[in-house]
């Protein structure tokens, strides 16, 4: 049922996921952040089932931590989603895999680039220009194939990343009420009202 | 629906004369629903090793990342560059060590190949999921068109191509094979590989 | 046959003594000096530095590594051990967070150091580390400074100031001497580069000084910085020295008018 949207702009990449925690057909929470931040310049927006979510990403994050402070830099937002691709794809072969799906957006400090990663579950990864899991991915998906720019500014890419929320809100029978925006850039993370 | 078919995509290779072609789409899907019009299938492995891996797109990144490292210890330890034929016993020894947990993927390799006199001729080979090879003399193909690709191939392909016509030929079989099939499409890469040069073009294809 | 004996190498001498870990502490007095000083609300890890042979690259070779946001550790005997301890520690640290969402207190993370270090002198086919450390930081929600010490057989204590590695008695009873409770952070700078110059001959460029201020805030000393407050204690030093000499001359000019004053009788 978690809806979430990614799109990258120019120098910047927004990342949205709705804040709803439910349980089959009870909303137990309307505030759950399920955008965790990786690193100085990493976003990471998960959904999937409930429990594996938190707990990969928790992983994810102390893995990623590690990394920094052994070697003094943070992994490069290709290498992270490299990484976490891999660790998706053993679980899946594993006794108990994790059932969670990814949008990964980051900017590269190295070659100013903003980046945007689609996983699922199975480990199937991609670089795209915007991405969505979650029944949002049916509206969104072919709304960006009309309005997403990639040259675009920040207002210009809150003004798409809208019109995907009020698509979902208008036509979804289940639509969440509330999301959480974040944009990574040259300057970090941080999130943003919408 | 099989699993074969839940990310979609297709590969072919082409023999032409002292050239190989191997072409591919681009596209990544969620069984019906398109994710990315820019997922490579195909790889170079050497400078005139090209393998194309269609199937499960998880296991496209993972194999590769599995052959890329079993290439570049082979390279490092024996200090010369692996050939075609060998690198396709490669695959299949890579594929058949998961013989009950396999890889969901049907490999389709194109090379130029060392001859013992020291001049190269063209090389196309494939494999099924558990890495039985299929040496082939003409052309292979695989993925969720490649009944389609066997007929348009069957029909426009001759022997001795020189490399611009064969990119012609395995250009239209392609982009023409997966027009009839929902789960492959969405712009194609043609690689050409003569002895000294690989000619490498991306086609703009029907986007629906 | 011989798989079922037990092939330790630490094992007791008759008179109880475990010379594989006594061995090592010997590792620990030829590394390079660590002084660990805490103030009211600071804590200062000064270490004597190597000095680089004329093509190394300084910045490669390190003393002070951080083990978290929050916990600095020093550490003094071979380097190769200290590094593998380092690197088991921040597993530690990120492990910890991951299972129960707190950082790690500096008790916790030195006790597991310890712990690791006694483990290497009690099972078979290994070594001892040949380290001690010195463990800096604050406690999650604290604002009190801690400084711990750990040794090769595995025994750690809290300390409010301490030395590890060459010379480090003479560090130990400089600061023992001179050590006041509640430094300010100045002060606590300025104690750790005297304790240090005791030992370290070459002066400030063979210094560096770690200052952790409170939780998560961690600053290095420039070399221009401690170049300055070396010069400060010199001159300290040199005006005590001259006020000695001066005291010694008043003396000595007084003697000598007092014995003068005999044959003028």
């Amino acid at each position: 049922m978690d809806i979430s949207f990614a799109l990258t702009g120019k120098g910047y990449v927004l990342v949205a996921a709705d804040t709803t925690a439910a349980r089959s057909i009870i909303k137990m929470k309307s505030d759950e952040d399920k955008i965790k931040v990786l690193s100085p310049h990493l976003l990471m927006a998960f959904s999937g089932e409930p429990g594996d979510t938190v707990n990969f990403a928790e992983y994810v994050e102390r893995n990623l931590r590690l990394y920094h402070i052994r070697h003094t830099y943070p992994l490069r937002p290709a290498s992270a989603a490299s990484w976490i691709r891999r660790s998706l794809a053993e679980s899946l072969r594993s006794r108990s895999p994790y059932s969670v799906n990814l949008l990964l957006g980051g900017y590269d400090t190295a070659t100013h680039t903003p980046e945007l990663y689609w996983v699922d579950y199975l480990g199937t990864m991609t670089s795209v220009p915007f991405g969505a899991h979650g029944y949002g991915s049916y509206f969104a998906l072919s709304l960006l194939d009309r309005y997403h720019d990639p040259e675009a500014g920040l207002e210009e890419g809150l003004a798409a990343l809208r019109r995907c929320i009020d698509e979902v809100s208008k036509r979804l029978v289940v639509s969440p009420g509330k999301y959480k925006v974040k944009v990574v850039d040259k300057d970090g993370v941080r999130e943003i009202e919408l | 629906m099989s699993i074969m078919q839940y990310n979609g995509g297709s590969v072919i290779a082409m023999v032409g004369k002292d050239c190989v072609a191997i072409a591919s789409d681009l596209r990544l899907g969620n069984q019906s629903l398109g994710i990315s019009s820019n997922f490579e299938k195909i790889f170079a492995m050497t400078e005139r090793t090209y393998v194309g891996l269609p199937g499960l797109a998880t296991d496209v990144t993972t194999l590769h990342e599995q052959l890329r490292y079993r290439l570049n210890m082979y390279t490092i330890k024996e200090e010369r560059t692996m050939e075609p034929e060998t690198f396709i016993h490669l695959v299949s020894s890579t594929l058949y060590e998961k013989r009950w947990g396999p890889y969901f993927i049907e490999p389709v390799l194109a090379g130029m190949q060392k001859t013992p006199s020291g001049a190269f001729r063209p090389f196309v080979a494939s494999t099924d999921l558990i890495g039985c090879i299929n040496f082939a003399k003409d052309f292979v193909v695989a993925g969720t068109a490649s009944e389609k690709l066997f007929g348009v191939a069957e029909g426009l392909w001759e022997p001795d191509l020189e490399p611009e016509d064969l990119f012609e030929t395995i250009s239209q079989t392609l982009l023409n094979a997966v027009d009839r099939d929902a789960y492959s499409g969405w712009g194609a890469v043609v690689h050409v590989i003569t002895k000294d040069k690989v000619v490498k073009r991306t086609l703009k294809g029907r986007m629906d | 046959m011989s798989r079922s004996y037990d092939r330790a190498l630490t094992v007791f001498s008759p008179d109880g003594h475990l010379f594989q870990v006594e061995y090592a502490l010997e590792a620990v007095k030829k590394g390079t000096c660590a002084v660990g000083l805490r103030g009211k609300d600071v804590v200062v890890l000064g270490v004597e530095k190597k000095s680089v042979l004329q093509l190394q690259d300084p910045r490669t070779v390190r003393k002070v590594a951080m083990l978290d946001d929050h916990i600095c550790l020093a550490f003094a005997g071979l380097n190769a051990d200290g590094r593998v301890l380092i690197d088991k520690a921040r597993v530690e640290c990120q492990s910890h967070r991951l299972t129960v969402e707190d950082p790690v207190t500096v008790e916790y993370i030195t006790r597991h150091i310890a712990g690791i270090q006694q483990k290497y002198t009690q099972s078979g086919g290994v070594r001892p580390f040949g380290v001690s450390t010195l463990i800096v930081g604050f406690d999650p929600n604290d604002t009190r400074p801690r400084l711990y010490q750990t040794e090769p057989g595995g025994t750690y204590s809290a300390w409010k100031a301490n030395a590890i590695g060459r010379s480090s008695k003479t560090v130990r009873e400089f600061l023992e001497k001179n050590h006041k409770d509640d430094l300010s952070r100045d002060e606590t700078i300025k104690l750790t580069i005297k304790s240090l110059l005791e030992v370290v001959q070459t002066g400030a460029k063979n210094i560096e000084i770690n200052i952790m201020e409170s939780y998560g805030k961690i600053t290095a000393l420039e070399q221009s910085e401690i170049e300055a407050a070396v010069q400060e204690i010199e001159r300290e030093k040199e005006a005590e020295a001259e006020r000695k000499r001066s005291r010694l001359a008043a003396t000595a000019a007084g003697q000598a008018a007092m014995s003068q004053a005999v044959p003028g009788q």
